[in-house]
């Protein structure tokens, strides 16, 4: 069974690498591009696999994976420009699909088991998620 | 790393739904006002989920102006603002968000091929809303 939970945090990006030039970064990212930043109200999805607890009928318990989700997650990117102030994008562009699979990876020895992480789903705007299942 | 993206469009469009093998009563009964005469619209809202190993350079698991592009001019500017029974894929078939879906896929499934740079992005899903609360979905 799988329970989600979801949070927000406002945070801005620059979606720029330094290894494409000016053109190619204008190609690849358009208006995201800009130099200058840019920000969204980001949904993170946070999907939880197990099986309920025959005396507590959870299969987490919520408030706990909301401590974590604040500790891990928001302290981390809320109000933010996350090139600079998100350590594991000092060298890695903040797409949304980079996004997903940093928070997976700082959730993913968080849960306490029996249950485990399924998925995290990021949603940058209304027309664009990116969710990761901890695949190669 | 494989990462699951979801990228949605969307486009109004009228249609009726009508079946040429039911009589008046009986498209009345299955259909009630989705039948009448002159038709009626919606604001569609249609999302693809896909899949695809992200850049290490980009950040990307699809080069979404590639893909924005291809779904523009081979779904968005086929249906937006149009009555869909008058176009030749619902002119025998009922225009249901089934249908739709199906149309769709089917579209999106020709056309991948000729896109070099959605080569290494696999089309999982199409999810169709025709309102918020009738949703159809299609695996690919």
């Amino acid at each position: 069974m799988i329970i989600s939970k979801q949070v927000e945090f406002s945070a801005s990006h620059i979606c720029r690498s330094t290894l494409l030039s000016d053109a190619e970064n204008e190609s690849v990212y358009g208006a995201a591009a800009n130099p200058l930043s840019h920000g969204h109200n980001y949904l993170v999805d946070v999907a939880i696999e197990g099986t309920p607890d025959p005396v507590t009928g959870m299969i987490l318990d919520l408030k706990l994976l909301k401590e974590i989700l604040e500790a891990k997650v928001l302290h981390v990117y809320d109000h933010r420009l996350i090139n600079r102030e998100v350590d594991s994008f000092a060298h890695k562009v903040p797409t949304v699909e980079n996004i997903a699979i940093d928070i997976w990876n700082r959730l993913v020895a968080e849960i306490p088991p029996p249950a485990t992480l399924q998925s995290v789903r990021v949603h940058e705007t209304r027309e664009l998620f990116a969710e990761y299942r901890g695949e190669a | 790393m494989t990462v699951h993206l979801g990228r949605r469009y969307g486009f109004p469009a009228a249609h009726r739904l009508y079946s040429h093998l039911l009589d008046e009563e009986q498209n009345r009964a299955l259909f009630g006002k989705c039948a009448n005469p002159y038709g009626h619209g919606h604001n569609y809202e249609f999302e693809l989920d896909l899949r695809g190993p992200v850049d290490p350079v980009t950040g990307r698991a699809a080069d979404l102006p590639a893909l924005d592009a291809m779904v523009e001019r081979e779904i968005l500017s086929v249906f937006r603002h149009t009555n869909l029974n008058d176009l030749p894929p619902f002119r025998e078939t009922v225009p249901t968000t089934e249908n739709l879906a199906v149309e769709v896929l089917k579209l999106l499934k020709k056309a991948w091929p000729a896109e070099p740079a959605l080569g290494q992005v696999v089309l999982e899903k199409v999810r169709i809303w025709e309102t918020e609360r009738n949703i159809c979905e299609l695996s690919a």
